[in-house]
């Protein structure tokens, strides 16, 4: 028998391929429910890179094909200080 | 494909409660099914911090549920025998001015009395426990009980033990009524099937009211929206859990903060700051009645981030990689409705734990199973029913 090659989906929280089928094994039917089954899209990236691919690995149980909008705020990493300045009386 | 199902007992919302209940129920050897229109923590026991905060907890009976929740959190890892990144790491309140002090001062003397280790620190001996504190802050209060859990596992783990000892999961089923007969419950109606049990526990949160409504009652929980900023994974920080003493004043005395005109605090932005096991710090939060709008806002984050770097000025040099909000459970009182419910023999409420849903779900667990199993709680939880709400 060969050995089973280990695919990383999520890079950042480095989830393997076999993590997120057995998530949604166990339910996951929304990246979400994979996320919290698995940690994947919860590092710096934020699912830049594995979102899709999980995407669509549900779509393969759910059928449902197409991309989720309503990410939240902030799309890219951002600095507090960037955020917060003026505020307080600061520079 | 519809079928229907027979169990004891029918546990409705998949959140840490819900999760919490049909664990200890599986693990007495009641049939239960656990019934989740979404997904295991879908609601605020996914969206929210990691905090398990004694100190937050009025004196008296609020306190004492966390005391007691706090007891069972000790051997709850081994218990459920799957990781739920348990620690106890302390936590402080941290306090800005001198009529905080005198609130805390009481506040403090009263969580003593109900048995709480906590303490006053002067402003040197904060400093030590916590590096960056901004220059005008006075002091704090300081508990070595507070603690910290990952909630999502924590509610996984919950569903997971009690799916072991024979509890049914049936997730994304969604409860369409409520079957009763002459003020009994026959069963409930769900996308999945109906499922005949005699008794029904109403576990989903700020959407309660909408299960009130299948058997004809108010229950008065409203969501109270709270967002929160994660920042990026950076190195130990931040000493535990730490709090504002603006939000316990907000919370307990809201005539000293009625009439200001701060977007912050009309959002009812508190401090509550705690850093992951991975090294993200979390930043909340808002408590805001937006109904049932659980997006996050620009203003909120805004106002939560201008509040905390006012605190902690070092926080400014961190990356916020992410934001959420979850809606927390609120009742008029503060305290959750847990119990049965007069005139409808089987029908049983575990909701409106507000931001404490995580802190007190063992303890609810184990109070809602004595209760079903017992007829009667470990403790005196008469005055946690819903006939406390009843117009005299």
């Amino acid at each position: 028998m060969t050995e089973k090659k280990t695919v990383y989906i999520c890079r950042c929280e480095e989830v393997t391929e076999d993590e997120i089928r057995k998530a949604i094994a166990d339910g996951a039917r929304t990246v979400k429910g994979v996320k919290n089954r698995t940690d994947a899209t919860m590092g710096l990236c934020q699912g830049r890179t594995c979102r899709r691919i999980i995407e669509k690995m549900l779509s393969e149980v759910t059928g449902i094909e197409k991309l989720n909008p309503g990410i939240r705020h902030p799309v890219r990493t951002l600095n507090i200080g960037e955020l917060v300045r003026g505020c307080n009386g600061d520079e | 494909m519809a079928m229907s199902r027979i169990k004891e007992i029918v546990v409705i919302g998949g959140g840490v409660i819900g999760a919490s209940i049909a664990y200890q129920l599986a693990k007495r050897g009641r049939s239960v099914a656990l019934v989740e229109r979404g997904d295991l923590a879908f609601g605020a026991s996914g969206a929210c911090d990691q905090d398990i905060i004694l100190q937050s907890k009025n004196p008296g009976l609020h306190l004492q549920l966390a005391l007691e929740s706090a007891n069972i959190y000790e051997t709850l890892e081994p218990e459920l025998q799957q990781p739920i990144e348990y620690k106890k790491t302390g936590g402080m309140i941290i306090i800005e001015t001198p009529e905080e002090m005198e609130v805390m001062r009481g506040f403090v003397k009263g969580q003593r009395e109900t048995g709480l280790m906590v303490e006053i620190l002067d402003r040197e001996e904060a400093g030590k426990l916590q590096r960056g504190l901004a220059g005008h802050i006075v002091g704090a209060t300081y508990s070595p009980q507070d603690a910290h859990v990952n909630p999502i596992k924590l509610t996984l783990a919950f569903a997971a033990a009690a799916v072991k000892r024979g509890t049914e999961l049936l997730l994304h089923t969604e409860v369409t009524g409520i079957k009763q007969k002459g003020g009994i419950v026959k069963g409930v109606k769900t996308t999945s099937g109906h499922i005949d049990c005699e008794i029904i526990i109403n576990a989903t949160g700020a959407w309660a009211p909408f299960v009130g409504h299948m058997i004809g009652l108010e229950i008065p929980i409203w969501p109270r929206r709270g967002q929160i900023v994660v920042t990026e994974e950076v190195p130990p920080y931040v000493m535990g859990d730490i709090l504002s003493a603006r939000y316990i004043v907000a919370k307990y005395n809201p005539d000293m903060i009625k009439d200001c005109e701060d977007p912050g605090i009309k959002m009812g932005v508190g401090l509550s700051l705690s850093q992951t096991k991975k090294g993200n710090i979390f930043i909340g939060a808002t408590r805001e009645f937006v109904g049932y709008n659980s997006h996050v806002t620009r203003e909120g984050l805004k106002e939560i981030l201008k509040y905390t770097t006012r605190l902690m000025p070092g926080l400014k040099d961190i990356n916020m990689i992410r934001s959420f909000a979850g809606l927390r459970p609120y009742t008029p009182d503060g305290l959750p409705i847990i119990g049965p419910v007069k005139g409808l023999e089987g029908f049983f409420i575990a909701a409106g734990h507000e931001g404490d849903g995580i802190a007190l779900s063992p303890v609810t667990g184990r109070i809602v199973a004595d209760l079903i199993t017992e007829g009667k709680a470990f403790m005196d939880v008469s005055a946690l029913t819903i006939e406390r709400f009843k117009k005299q």
